[in-house]
């Protein structure tokens, strides 16, 4: 390729600046030494208004005397001494005062960024290019970038305060304050529905005159909003408007308002509402953002009512567990008094009653013995019948002075070998009674108070013996079995005197030896048998299982039994039929 | 090529003289005060600049680049680091605090970078009673590396930067950036020499 010649580069810089006149999107505009306009290009001229033949050997400072007014002259003298400048849209805004070509910014002037530049002929300046650019929408867009990140912060500040709070109502005051200022507004109400009533009443409000805070108290300007209260309602040129129910507002002096409904899970918990005194028109753009704010608060106060509402029934609910608490603590103390005044009454009674029965029965011996030549033989048969109703009397206070020590006396549980409690008791007893007593060998050891089982056995032993056909020998065989550790609920309870309907406090055992296994202590006889619908009853104090006089007993040694065991921690029972023996059973820790 | 101590006195006042103006017209421009001090001058061969700013800047640098030509002739350049930058658009500007330069705040930046080379380079001319033309500022935000191998090494002759620690003071804020101004070394020569006769002019 040939290097161009003058002529081709001459044509080619007509054609570029033919090209900048007619098609650049920017102002371009070329100055002589004098500051007179020497070229004006079509931008310029479709942005101005002002054609060339307007401007052409005018005065640009002459063409806009605010350059001068806003002392913007020293770069174009510069520009004559070889300096270039930038004119920044920050710093300055404009360098000519050009039509905004938004109009809805509200701007006047075209937003621009300006270069001045000196122009050279051969060395020496003779000129000045100014170039200007338009950068009115790359500002707004970055100025509506710049609020909607104002307006995020504000909304993820509010949220999360309103999220840490406990008590949202109380910390609406200082929220909103900050709220309403960041969004440009001067006041803002929250009313509050009633829970019962749903009637609205001012919560909290700021930016009202304090005298006038009395004409907001039940939302005055409610009718209104019409039928539009579930939404958001912007109510603008208030001081127009000729709706009496907007007297307040008014009288506030505010100008336009914008009122949304606070609603959480469907229920409407009341009114929020923004406020200005300067501006006439509220735009729905705010109306967004207020309606978050006003989804943030309802979502507190519902979870601020809920959280009451659950409080306030915990408490009842613990009110009422602590007044059924108190009150069986109460009963099972006036219980324990009324069975302990009975046990000590007992326990007097028959303490008192030995001596004067004894008396009784002595007394009786005498007669017999040293009158029985003088008394008639009907006196004789009286005083023998006396003599026995004492001896039975002594029987029966001696049995429930026994019952009443196994009642008070402290326990100690220790491994108790059966077989030897066994023996000491037959070894006190008749050779028949002895003899009648079978051990199936080994007898397991058990956890029990050796005197009290001692006691025990010898009362089940001596019923064994007592309750026998006429003219039959007693035959008593005693056995023990391993029982698994069940669950209370599992176990027959039709005979068992169970311990565990008592209070298991009054054994001394530890948790572990409850999770032990029992051994079930079977003493089995062949006597007259009991019939099943008073195997229960037998365990009460004087209660028989025969009604026969050929039988005397008080009724109270299976009572002292069924006692002793269930203060041992055991439970008792009983397997019978009339006529086939009884096998009685005594369940205690294994030891 | 080492300053003596009495000629880096002479160029950090001739210096100061051209901040001043820079100084006016920015308060001018803010209505803030604004001070420019510079705590050192210091002159480099151009081979040892790239270390010596690596070692006092680090990161993406926001760069203000002009040429300048006449009688003295080279490159200009005021180097800001970004937290710098985007601290001194908003001290300038009043505008709310953004993260990041966007096309204004780099505007701003220019313009400030504009000031203060025309400023410091209009000194310069003035001392020398001779014209320096420049060119319209551009700004670059890149790191200090492609900034320094960006700048055109021009012909046979030796370059010297002059290195000129420049700070910002206003509103009780500090804002420190690097003015470098690349010279050929006859350049340089001719400075010095005017700056010694004017040293010589002023003591008399």
């Amino acid at each position: 390729m040939s290097e161009p010649s003058d002529n081709q580069r001459s044509q080619r810089r007509e054609a570029l600046l033919s090209w900048i006149q007619q098609f650049a999107p920017y102002g371009v505009i070329t100055l002589d030494e004098s500051f007179q306009v020497q070229s004006w290009n079509h931008w310029m001229q479709l942005h101005s208004g002002l054609t060339f033949e307007d401007v052409t050997g005018k005065s640009l400072f002459a063409l806009f005397p605010d350059l001068q007014e806003r002392r913007l002259t020293s770069p174009f003298a510069r520009a004559l001494q070889g300096e270039s400048s930038v004119l920044s849209t920050a710093l300055h805004r404009y360098l000519l005062p050009l039509r905004s070509p938004f109009r809805e910014t509200g701007l006047v002037h075209m937003l621009q960024t300006a270069r001045i530049a000196p122009l050279f002929s051969d060395g020496k300046v003779c000129g000045i290019v100014l170039v200007i650019e338009d950068v009115t929408q790359r500002e707004k867009q970055a100025e509506t970038l710049a609020r909607q990140h104002r307006h995020d912060e504000l909304l993820s500040w509010a949220l999360a305060h309103l999220l840490k709070t406990e008590q949202p109502r109380k910390a609406v005051r200082q929220l909103f304050f900050k709220i309403a200022e960041q969004l440009d507004f001067d006041t803002f109400l929250i009313y509050l529905r009633h829970p019962k009533t749903g009637i609205l009443s001012l919560d909290a409000a700021g930016g009202i005159p304090v005298e006038l805070e009395k004409d907001f108290a039940d939302c005055p300007f409610l009718r209104v909003l019409s039928q539009e209260s579930e939404g958001v309602t912007i109510i603008n040129s208030v001081q127009n408007r000729p709706e009496p129910e907007l007297r307040a507002l008014k009288q506030a002096g505010i100008t336009a308002v914008v009122v949304i409904a606070l609603v959480a899970n469907e229920r409407n918990l009341g009114l929020l509402c923004f406020a200005t005194w300067t501006r006439e028109f509220i735009t729905e753009d705010e109306s967004e953002l207020v309606n978050n704010i006003a989804q943030f608060l309802a979502t507190a106060i519902d979870r601020e009512v809920t959280n009451n509402q659950l409080h306030d029934a915990k408490e009842q609910l613990s009110d009422h567990a602590h007044l059924l608490e108190e009150r069986v603590k109460e009963r099972t103390a006036r219980l324990q008094e009324t069975v302990s005044e009975l046990e000590t009454f007992s326990y007097t009674i028959a303490h008192d009653l030995k001596a004067p029965v004894r008396g009784m029965s002595g007394f009786c011996d005498v007669l017999l013995e040293d009158f029985s030549e003088v008394l008639p033989p009907e006196a004789t048969a009286i005083v023998k019948r006396i003599a026995r109703a004492s001896k039975r009397m002594e029987s029966l206070a001696h049995d429930l002075l026994e019952f009443s020590k196994v009642s008070r006396q402290e326990i100690v549980l220790a491994p108790v070998e059966i077989e030897p409690v066994i023996e000491e008791l037959a070894a006190l007893r008749p050779p028949a009674v002895r003899d009648a007593i079978t051990i199936h060998t080994p007898l397991l050891r058990v956890r029990a108070q050796r005197d009290l089982l001692q006691q025990v056995f010898s009362n089940l032993v001596d019923n064994a013996v007592k309750f026998i056909r006429p003219g039959a020998a007693p035959r008593i065989t005693v056995s023990t079995e391993l029982v698994p550790q069940t669950s209370p609920n599992t176990r027959s309870r039709a005979l068992i005197f169970s311990s565990t309907e008592f209070e298991s406090g009054e054994v001394a055992t530890s948790p572990e030896e409850t999770n032990q296994n029992s051994v079930r202590i079977w003493i089995a006889d062949q006597g007259i048998g009991i019939a099943p619908e008073v195997h229960q009853k037998i365990f009460g104090v004087f209660e028989r299982g025969v009604s026969s006089e050929a039988y005397e007993g008080t009724g109270i040694g299976l009572a002292i039994v069924a006692r002793a065991i269930q203060r041992m921690g055991g439970t008792c029972g009983v397997v019978s039929e009339v006529g086939k023996g009884s096998r009685f059973w005594l369940e205690l820790q294994a030891a | 090529m080492e300053l003596t101590g009495s000629q880096k006195d002479a160029l950090t006042e001739l210096i100061n003289i051209g901040y001043a103006r820079a100084a006016a017209a920015l308060s001018d421009l803010t209505g803030h005060r604004i001070s420019l001090q510079v705590p050192e001058v210091a002159v480099h061969q151009i081979g040892e600049i790239k270390q010596k700013l690596q070692s006092v800047i680090v990161g993406e640098v926001a760069s203000v680049n002009q040429i300048f030509s006449g009688p003295i002739s080279g490159n200009a350049i005021l180097l800001l680091d970004r937290e710098a930058a985007i601290l001194l658009n908003r001290l300038l500007t009043d505008r709310p605090d953004m993260p990041e330069l966007d096309g204004a705040a780099r505007e701003v930046i220019t313009e400030v970078g504009n000031i203060l080379l025309n400023a410091c380079l209009g000194a310069f001319g003035n001392l020398l009673k001779v014209q320096v033309t420049f060119t319209v500022p551009q700004l670059q935000i890149e790191t200090v590396q492609r900034v320094l191998s960006s700048i055109k090494v021009g012909g046979s002759e030796l370059e010297y930067a002059l290195i000129i620690h420049t700070r910002f003071q206003m509103r009780s804020s500090n804002v420190s950036g690097y003015l470098v101004i690349i010279l050929g070394v006859t350049s340089l020569e001719t400075l010095m020499r005017e700056l010694k006769k004017w040293e010589e002019r002023e003591l008399r």
